[in-house]
């Protein structure tokens, strides 16, 4: 069995704006490990983001093949590649984007409705998920009534909770204060180590890119290894 | 699926939001509801007045005007002994000449209104075997009995007309003897008078039409041979029930108007709601690209938008039912030649809810493409 979890080779990207086509992403090879906790840096407009949305199949490369979790993305439909989303990846966004109408409990609950699976079992597993990001006392709050970064931490537990092998986080510090960043950066690295999570996650913060295992420089649609 | 209670409660987001899709749902449905309502209402009364029973001898040439129509006083006589098949009680054959004559009728207090009056023999409770007399007594000379609802289509209180109140009829003045009833039919909106009497006041020397009821209406035919071999007389051949059916054909205009003011306030008003729903679904484009990364299809986000908007739009025509049964059933409405009741029954209920059911989901479409078509990547972005 293959060891990585990612398998990215010769992946382009390119895209018109107006008469112009930009390419962020241009004949990028990338391996991630099983389990790995991967940080991405760049300057702004590096196409870090673009390499997430490809990672976690919300775009598809111009060129290039993309294997994740032993799947080549390239041959799913569009509603093949939203069900496998689903059972495979975990999104964590920065601005968290949890439904305001819906408490703690309810948000973390959504990925699951798509899944066949008991109520009994559904509570369950949520409530085990929020006592592991350590809001199992908030579960009846809805997101206005939370902190920033007990926000991220449902959004993390939502992530979470279908049991996807592969996390992406966009910048999943970049909205909180420095103690909850680290809070939410530890929990990461819990992930990653304790639950076997692969973990990619975007960042501008080096102190947030130091709780990965690696970190890769995006320039100019390149990936260099961080010194 | 997503839950219905995400649904419900984005509903809640914003109260005066809701607010305003539900009472423009209701307004549109209250509309399509009162137009359903005054053309079932029209088209009832109107074929109910006419008996296929009934055959009507007018003046040849005068077929769209009974008013108009002039018939030589002997028809009903001749047409008595000619015509087999004519109903009979208690040897009396069931023949009515009448003059149907409108003219202003003035009231005690001074008022005037312009009122359908037939002046008849008794023989015409033969020909109208559903007509009653319900309050006092078929009219003698100088008297007129009134229709229940002529008093709506006149425009003048119930007072005015009832037992033993004097009209004037062009200066004459005429006691109300009796008060009838004829369910369901413009009879309810005349006025009878005594057939003299109204030769008199109208100037003829003729009648206005021979109406003659059958005991089977496929004896139409021998009523129509008569007609045509007596040519001395003039007279054309209409079963009353395709007369009636004629006047629905007269007020189809009126009734298409009915329809294109309802579609014109409607369609301002599905725009108004459109742009609510605009509001209320343009905002969450962020929230639907980040419900589709975690796994959710459009076809799942759109149903549950289509949930949301059809339950504001089914309450505002629930509402809209509601206001219906109590301020629109029962009421009559008056029109140029009688009155009629509006009903709000199960043909106009079913019309609301399925108007309801449409504007929930023509509402949500615009908004729910604007919120849902951009590729994920970009609403993941978007303001």
């Amino acid at each position: 069995m293959n060891d990585n979890m990612i398998q990215c080779t010769g992946v382009s990207k390119s895209y018109r704006r107006g008469s112009t086509t930009v390419t962020p992403l241009e004949k990028l090879d990338l391996s991630v490990r099983r389990g790995e906790f991967l940080a991405l840096m760049g300057p702004s407009g590096s196409g870090k983001t673009t390499l997430l949305n490809l990672l976690s199949g919300i775009d598809s490369p111009t060129e290039g093949s993309l294997v994740i979790a032993g799947n080549e993305l390239a041959r799913f439909s569009r509603r093949e590649l939203t069900k496998w989303r689903s059972q495979h990846v975990g999104y964590i966004f920065q601005l968290y984007h949890l439904v305001p109408v819906l408490s703690a409990f309810e948000n973390v609950e959504l990925p699951l409705l798509l899944s066949p699976m008991s109520k009994k079992e559904r509570h369950e597993r949520v409530k085990s998920v929020l006592d592991l990001v350590g809001l199992g006392d908030r579960i009846h709050h809805t997101p206005s009534e939370l902190s920033g970064g007990q926000e991220q931490r449902v959004a993390i537990a939502r992530a979470l909770v279908a049991a996807p092998p592969l996390l992406v986080a966009d910048e999943p510090t970049g909205d909180l204060d420095r103690e909850s960043a680290r809070k939410i950066l530890d929990l990461l690295r819990q992930l990653s180590r304790e639950h076997g999570k692969t973990i990619v996650m975007v960042t501008h913060d080096p102190r947030a890119a130091e709780a990965a295992d690696r970190t890769l420089h995006l320039e100019k649609g390149q990936l260099l290894e961080a010194a | 699926m997503l839950p219905f209670s995400y649904a419900v409660r984005n509903l809640f987001r914003s109260r005066s939001r809701l607010l305003q899709t539900v009472g423009g749902s209701a307004l549109v449905v209250l509309l399509v509801m009162a137009s359903v309502a005054i053309n079932t209402g029209m088209t009832r009364v109107l074929s109910a007045s006419g008996s296929p029973h009934n055959v009507i001898f007018i003046g040849a040439g005068s077929e769209e005007s009974v008013q108009r129509s002039e018939v030589p006083d002997s028809s009903a006589e001749i047409a008595q002994a000619s015509i087999p098949g004519i109903s009979e009680k208690l040897g009396v054959r069931a023949v009515s000449s009448e003059i149907h004559y409108m003219n202003h009728l003035e009231f005690a207090d001074g008022s005037r209104a312009q009122a359908l009056l037939r002046g008849v023999t008794p023989q015409a409770l033969r020909v109208y075997p559903d007509l009653h007399v319900i309050e006092g007594t078929f009219p003698k000379a100088g008297e007129v009995m009134v229709g229940r609802l002529a008093w709506r289509k006149l425009g003048v209180p119930a007072e005015a007309l009832k037992l033993g109140v004097r009209v004037k009829l062009d200066g004459q003045s005429l006691t109300v003897s009796g008060i009838f009833a004829a369910p369901g039919t413009v009879l309810e909106s005349e006025i009878w008078g005594v057939l003299g009497d109204l030769r008199v006041l109208s100037k003829r020397e003729t009648v206005s039409c021979v109406v003659v009821r059958l005991d089977d209406p496929a004896g139409f035919p021998d009523a129509e041979l008569f007609a045509k071999q007596r040519l001395d007389l003039e007279l054309s051949t209409l079963r009353e029930s395709d007369y009636y059916f004629r006047l629905t054909q007269f007020f189809q205009p009126l009734r298409v108007m009915t329809w294109i003011t309802a579609g014109l306030i409607a369609a301002g008003a599905v725009l108004g709601g459109i742009n609510t729903l605009y509001a209320a679904i343009a905002p969450r484009v962020k929230e639907m690209a980040a419900l589709q990364a975690i796994g959710y299809g459009r076809g799942a986000l759109l149903a549950s938008l289509m949930q949301e908007s059809i339950l504001a739009c089914l309450t505002g025509a629930l509402l809209a039912s509601v206001v219906a049964v109590l301020l629109l059933d029962g009421v009559t409405v008056p029109f140029s030649i009688g009155a009629f009741t509006l009903e709000v029954g199960p043909e106009v209920a079913i019309t609301g809810i399925f108007t309801g059911l449409l504007l929930g989901v023509i509402g949500t479409l615009p908004p729910a493409y604007r919120c849902l078509s951009p590729p994920l990547t970009v609403a993941l972005r978007s303001a």
